[in-house]
């Protein structure tokens, strides 16, 4: 009754039997002989037994077979051996056949004597914990399945990334151009193979040097502009210059290349060979542009053969009438005029000829189209035949294009040849000059803008069918029968009008005619730029009685060369060649005006005469006279004024009144 | 006098057996490699994949300790061992004792091992989950510290440790073996004790090897399950001393 509440109370037996009937595990003891003694109901209803049928039964009975054998190799071991086993995860099979996952512990309880009194056996239902036990090893082999997988999706991108860097880096071996890596500064940090196999050096002698030990010393300064640019705008339009190759010679590379993450990325094409192949490709349209004269020249020679011949016959018969020794002193004058005008034109014609064919570059001049085309119209006129009426039609006023004259010439002549064969041999050719202001579309292209002048000829052919208009430009095109043309003459017209920055346009009606018009860029400028044109003046200046020394080795031509100038007023003395002219000279002169030397002839010859005289006696005018203008050409005139055989009376009259002081005061 | 253990223990298993033979024996008890305190890096997988790689250990080991005309005890697993060793080196032995031995467990055309296939299969997969005790099969492969063996130091359950994955290799390796045509040849004695109920190896298999065995004699404890050493060590004293005390010995 007084019982103090800090007293416990005794435990009910019935209170401690439902803790044991019923505790949320199941209870069960076992005989020393490992019979069950006693379960509770909690166990007896997990398995579906009732607690009277599992007592006597061993635990091992409960088990399945995977159990029991575990429970003979390592549960009874273990309780025998230390008095307890925890913790053992077991299925027990239950009275309907299913299985009861479950965790057992199991302690062996003495007497004092040290005799086991029974064996305490406590049941866990794991049910729950197996299943989450399952997901959780479910869970970490899908984990490790995707760590596995991981690791091989690495390996994978390790590979590709392997891949990559091994097609690079064969990209990199493999690169027929040179590719480099440098600094800011021009430092070559990486190159690839190509240099070794382009310029001979190997990647050692190249990596750690600057860009400027390779560069060609001219090359040096824009370089390095270039490498400036590219820090801030990639190189896109290729950027040339020369690189060492390591036997000390020089190749021409085109680079690209960019500015990145503090690195120059570069490629450098070799262009050396391209550049080879240009100057080849401009030596073939030389040799084009040759043959296309030369042709131009074919067709010269028949005409001029034929004028020659006229020529030939007039001299001929005039010789052979001043060989009357009765012919009247008027007729004689007659002839002699005949004579000396008709060797005037077939020098012109021989002179025209020979400049024509000489073979020379492209060498754009600044010259008067009226005064050109006035020229060569006597030469087209030998070209064309005497049924075929040559008229031109010029205006007064100047007019100056730049372009090459020996090519403008040939085109006018491959023109009025092929006029000439459109015409049949008879009609009119009328050449014309215009300024005409702008070019006009032609053939698709639009006008162009800007001053041209239009040099034109007309022909009263037969004209160009429509179909082969738009044909007769091409090289090689020909209407004409074998032997007969090569087919180059037009197209030279073509080439020629359109490296000259102009166009040629053809007009053409079947039956009425053709009608070619070249347009060629005009120059506004002065005409008084133009190097001086010899004029026909008939007047000259006559010798005051200066000292001409003639240098001559024939007799006849040194002959006719004294008395010529002794007419025009001229004191002569003649020496047959160069050796006996230093000596009559001397050391002061000897009061000679002139030296007038012919330049082909035995010893010295007239060109080291000159150099001689002129290192001698400076201020000693000298005047050359040669008919071999190709050895001139070839040797060069140093300077010297020329004289071209044959020459008349006028023209060494007014030349030498040029070169030759008036006063000797 | 050589003590062997079986598969799930270690020479822990002998502790009430061994002792009552010091008096006229030197008394040898060992660990299987893998099990006890044995030197794991010794494990050769290829080898011990089959019991004659144990008994050349047991014949190794004997010989280090010049062994000749001795007793050797094996119980279960090592019981055919045992048999495999005494016919490498018979000098070694004289007398075989075989505590619930089997040389086949699993049922085989008119031969009775006790267990189908899949039985084996079950308990092999039962092993890889459980061995010995949930904590110490259950929290390293859950925690991922397979390869922490110290983690595993810390169990309630301190006798027979044994490192799992070889264990799990030598259950594999006990319980699929067939060591049948190996009792033909034996010339030692040979004692073949049976306990009266053992479910690893019954009745059958017992009379199986004393049948085949050619010098033998069959004791049948009263003592029941697969360990009378442990559960009944006095009755397994007993029936090894009268072994020992037989005719040979006169």
């Amino acid at each position: 009754m007084d019982e103090t509440p800090a007293t416990l109370p005794v435990p009910d037996v019935d209170d401690l039997e439902d803790l044991f009937e019923n505790a949320p595990c199941g209870y069960a003891s076992a005989l020393p002989n490992g019979r069950i003694s006693k379960v509770n109901r909690t166990l007896s209803t997990w398995l579906g037994h009732p607690a009277k049928d599992l007592v006597g039964s061993r635990f091992l009975d409960l088990l399945n077979i995977a159990g029991k054998v575990y429970y003979e190799t390592h549960f009874a071991p273990m309780l025998r051996m230390q008095g307890y086993f925890d913790e053992v995860a077991l299925d027990l099979v239950r009275a309907d056949g299913t299985t009861l996952p479950v965790l057992v512990n199991a302690v062996v309880r003495k007497d004092e004597a040290g005799g086991v009194r029974f064996i305490r056996i406590t049941v866990f239902n794991a049910s729950d914990r197996r299943r989450y036990e399952r997901e959780m090893l479910e869970a970490r082999r899908v984990s490790e399945q995707a760590t596995v997988a991981l690791l091989e999706l690495n390996l994978t991108l390790e590979a590709r990334v392997a891949d990559r860097a091994r097609a690079l880096d064969r990209a990199w071996r493999l690169s027929p151009d040179l590719l480099a890596i440098a600094d800011a500064q021009g430092t070559l940090l990486a190159v690839n193979a190509a240099w070794t196999d382009l310029l001979g050096w190997e990647a050692a002698d190249l990596v750690g040097q600057g860009f400027a030990e390779f560069t060609h010393p001219d090359d040096l300064e824009p370089t390095r502009a270039a490498l400036g640019r590219i820090m801030t705008t990639p190189l896109v339009e290729p950027y040339e210059y020369r690189l060492r190759h390591i036997d000390g010679t020089y190749r021409l590379f085109a680079w690209t290349g960019a500015f990145e993450d503090g690195q120059i990325y570069a490629t450098g094409r070799h262009t050396t060979v391209e550049h080879e192949q240009a100057a080849a490709l401009v030596q073939a349209e030389e040799a084009l542009r040759q043959s296309q004269k030369l042709e131009a020249v074919g067709q010269l020679t028949g005409g001029v053969a034929h004028d020659f011949n006229n020529l030939l016959t007039i001299i001929r018969s005039s010789v052979d009438f001043l060989r009357r020794p009765d012919l009247p002193e008027d007729r004689r004058t007659r002839y002699m005029d005949a004579v000396s005008d008709t060797v005037d034109r077939a020098a012109k014609l021989t002179g025209q000829l020979l400049a024509f064919a000489r073979r020379q570059a492209l060498k754009p001049e600044m010259f008067e189209v009226g005064e050109r085309l006035r020229g060569v119209a006597d030469m087209l006129d030998t070209v064309t035949g005497a049924r075929i009426r040559v008229t031109t039609e010029i205006p007064d006023e100047p007019c100056f294009v730049m372009a090459d004259v020996s090519q403008f010439e040939t085109a006018l002549v491959n023109m009025a040849v092929n006029a000439r064969d459109a015409m049949n041999g008879e009609g009119t050719l009328t050449l014309r000059v215009n300024h005409t202001g702008n070019l006009p579309p032609i053939r698709g292209h639009a006008a162009a803008p800007g001053l041209f002048a239009c040099v034109s000829l007309t022909d009263t052919g037969s004209g160009i069918a429509a179909d082969q208009v738009a044909r007769i430009f091409e090289p090689f095109f020909t209407t004409k029968e074998v032997g007969k043309g090569t087919g180059l003459g037009l197209s030279q017209v073509f080439g020629f009008t359109k490296q000259s920055g102009g166009d040629v346009e053809v007009e053409s009606e079947p039956g009425r005619g053709t009608t070619f018009r070249l347009y060629l860029p005009k120059i506004i400028g002065d005409a008084c730029e133009l190097p001086a044109v010899l004029r026909d003046d008939k007047s000259f200046p006559s010798g005051e009685g200066q000292c001409v020394l003639i240098v001559e080795d024939n007799v006849e031509v040194g002959r006719f060369a004294t008395q010529i100038l002794e007419d025009i007023g001229y004191r002569t003395t003649w020496a047959a060649n160069a050796e006996e002219a230093l000596e009559k000279l001397g050391a002061d002169g000897a009061g000679f005006d002139v030296v007038f030397s012919d330049v082909v002839m035995p010893g010295m010859g007239g060109i080291a005469l000159a150099k001689t005289l002129q290192r001698r006696l400076p201020n000693l005018p000298i005047l050359l006279t040669s008919g071999y203008s190709h050895v001139l050409a070839q040797d060069g005139l140093h300077g010297f004024e020329l004289l071209h055989k044959p020459y008349s009376a006028d023209q060494l009259g007014r030349i030498l009144g040029k070169v030759v002081p008036r006063s000797r005061n | 006098m050589v003590f062997a253990h079986g598969f799930g223990c270690d020479q822990n298993m002998w502790r009430f057996v061994a002792p009552a033979f010091e008096e006229h024996y030197r008394t040898i008890v060992f660990d299987h490699i893998g099990a006890g305190g044995s030197d794991l890096a010794a494990y050769e997988a290829d080898r011990h994949a089959s019991l004659d790689g144990y008994a050349d250990d047991v014949v190794a080991l004997c010989r280090g300790l010049s062994v000749v005309g001795g007793v050797f005890v094996g119980h279960s697993v090592s019981a055919m061992i045992g048999v495999l060793a005494a016919k490498k080196a018979p000098e070694l032995f004289e007398s075989l004792v075989l505590v619930c031995p089997s040389p086949r467990y699993l049922d085989d055309d008119g031969y009775v091992g006790g267990f189908t296939r899949r039985q084996v299969e079950e308990l092999l997969d039962l092993l890889d989950t459980n061995y010995m005790g949930w904590s110490q099969a259950m929290a390293p492969s859950m925690m991922g510290n397979a390869d922490r063996p110290e983690l595993g130091e810390e169990l309630t359950n301190s006798f027979c440790r044994t490192d799992p994955d070889i264990a799990k290799r030598f259950a594999r390796t006990t319980f699929l073996a067939d060591n049948r045509a190996d009792l033909a040849g034996v010339e030692a004695r040979c004692l073949v004790i049976q306990s009266s109920e053992d479910v690893i190896a019954p009745l059958e298999v017992g009379a199986y090897v004393h049948r085949h065995l050619a010098n033998s004699e069959l004791a049948l404890l009263d003592a029941t399950g697969h360990c009378p050493n442990l559960s009944a060590p006095a009755e397994t004293i007993a029936a090894i001393q009268a072994f020992l005390r037989g005719p040979s010995r006169g």
